[in-house]
């Protein structure tokens, strides 16, 4: 059973082929370190196979592979003589420094060593060719405004009462989930009083944190809570006798919900 | 006697003039040579203007001019004139800057002599924060260029473009990253093939002096 597995099978081959060509693409592509592939054990690995090879493309296959393992080869070839070099310094330690230099002392770092172009630009032959066929080939206005008129969408139209419920800005539902999540502001606030507006609206998918912003914003509009800004951190306070109506000197203050939290 | 006297006379006249028209040769000869010494002169700030002209107006794409157009504008010895030139810039801190073209792999000899260079006009010494500004660039997008020339230096001039977007996004923005990496593409700071990988531009290559800013890289304390 042993020997049957260790025996080279052409589909093996032409899988472990493929795999290794993959490998050497992704390391020219400096997806990987040159020296993350054994060069050594992928020519052995053409070796072993070499003997099974029955069509032209697996042929093909074979010294695609040995090229891109060639390649491999130089590029390593490259990075040592590059750590070789004045210029070489671990990516990672300079990952580091560009992370924690502040702005200004980048841009020393840079006008220290930055030495740049002197030229006038000016109306060359190309350009003004350029610009000629550009007014040739440009249709009178009153042909651009007929494409205009023929890419219009659907003119603005009513919407019932029952569609708004089925998006679910609207009906009972909609006023449950707005007395609920205000319920919930209250049991929230009741030690401090106050609560922080991520704190409170950031749940597990960015699907439940847009939903919950948007059920606040409605909170807020219609005076069941209200929201403080202070030194950039936004915070929610419940009002404790909501009017049902919007604060008379209330402003627009859009809030944008990243996704990455 | 009075004969005598003219006689006399005349032959002063006769030795005046001849004398004042040995002059005149001796000085149209002086300016004759002095013309054929000063000709070569002329002919070179000739040459030195034609030379600051194809450096310093662009003409195509890029900026600068090519080895080729110097041999054939201003001559065989394309390279004194230059030479002049940079003496001439350097008292304005600037100074002629030869850069050799990286010819692409697929061009054959005939499309593109190999080793080509280009020359351009390049400050000499360095600008100080504030002429930075003046010149229109924004501080942030300068610090922005200086981490993504250190980034790809230490990983050999090449990295993929997400990796870059990823380390200017932790900096700068996420959103801000892209705009900055455009903008370094569409300047020649930075080039991208068509895999995404990006590498350093030919501007950076002519502009930038990399063995000093990654010296400075590495001084820096934090």
């Amino acid at each position: 059973m042993n020997e049957k597995q260790k025996k080279p099978t052409l589909s093996a081959g032409r899988r472990e082929l493929k795999e290794l060509a993959d490998t050497c693409d992704a390391i020219s592509d400096r997806k990987f370190n040159p020296f993350f592939l054994d060069v050594k054990l992928g020519v052995e690995t053409l070796r072993q196979f070499f003997p099974l090879w029955e069509t032209f493309q697996d042929h093909c296959m074979d010294a695609h592979t040995l090229n891109r393992l060639s390649e491999v080869v130089r590029l390593q070839n490259t990075q040592l003589k590059f750590q070789s070099s004045a210029l070489y310094a671990d990516p990672e330690f300079i990952v580091k420094k560009i992370e924690k230099m502040s702005e200004k002392r980048l841009v020393e770092v840079l006008l220290h060593s930055w030495h740049p172009l002197a030229e006038l630009e000016q109306l060359t032959e190309e350009t003004v060719t350029n610009a000629l066929i550009y007014w040739d080939t440009l249709l009178p206005i009153a042909e651009r405004w007929k494409k205009r008129q023929t890419n219009e969408g659907k003119p603005p139209s009513s919407i019932n009462a029952e569609t708004l419920t089925g998006l679910g800005v609207h009906g009972e539902e909609f006023n449950k989930q707005i007395s609920r999540l205000y319920d919930e502001l209250r049991v929230a606030c009741e030690k401090s009083k106050v609560t922080d507006y991520w704190t409170f609206v950031r749940r597990p998918t960015y699907q439940e944190t847009v939903h919950r912003a948007y059920l606040i914003s409605f909170l807020i509009t219609y005076g069941f809570a209200k929201l403080k800004t202070e030194d950039g951190k936004l915070s929610l306070i419940p009002v404790e006798q909501p009017t049902g109506k919007a604060a008379p000197n209330s402003i627009s203050f859009p809030i944008p919900v990243p996704r990455s939290s | 006697m009075e004969r005598k006297e003219t006689t006399e006379t005349q032959s002063q006249e006769a030795t005046q003039t001849q004398t004042e028209e040995t002059t005149q040769e001796t000085t149209q000869t002086q300016l004759k040579e002095e013309t054929q010494t000063s000709a070569p002169q002329t002919f070179y700030s000739d040459k030195l203007k034609r030379a600051m002209h194809l450096l310093l107006f662009r003409r195509g794409k890029m900026p600068g001019a090519k080895e080729w157009e110097l041999k054939e504008k201003i001559g065989k010895n394309y390279e004194q004139v230059l030479e002049q030139l940079n003496q001439l810039l350097s008292e304005l801190d600037l100074e002629i800057k030869k850069v050799k073209e990286r010819t692409p792999a697929y061009a054959t000899q005939d499309e593109m002599p190999r080793d080509e260079s280009r020359f351009y006009i390049t400050l000499k010494g360095t600008l100080g924060l504030k002429e930075a500004k003046m010149i229109g660039w924004r501080i942030d997008n300068l610090a922005a260029l200086a981490a993504a020339v250190a980034f790809l230096l230490s990983k050999q001039g090449k990295a993929p473009r997400e990796d870059l977007e990823k380390l200017l996004a932790n900096k700068f923005g996420r959103w801000k990253s892209v705009t900055l990496v455009d903008i370094f593409l569409r300047t020649g700071y930075l080039e991208e093939d068509d895999a995404g990988v990006i590498s350093l531009g030919w501007r950076t290559q002519s502009e930038i002096d990399l063995k000093a800013l990654m010296t400075r890289m590495a001084e820096v304390k934090l």
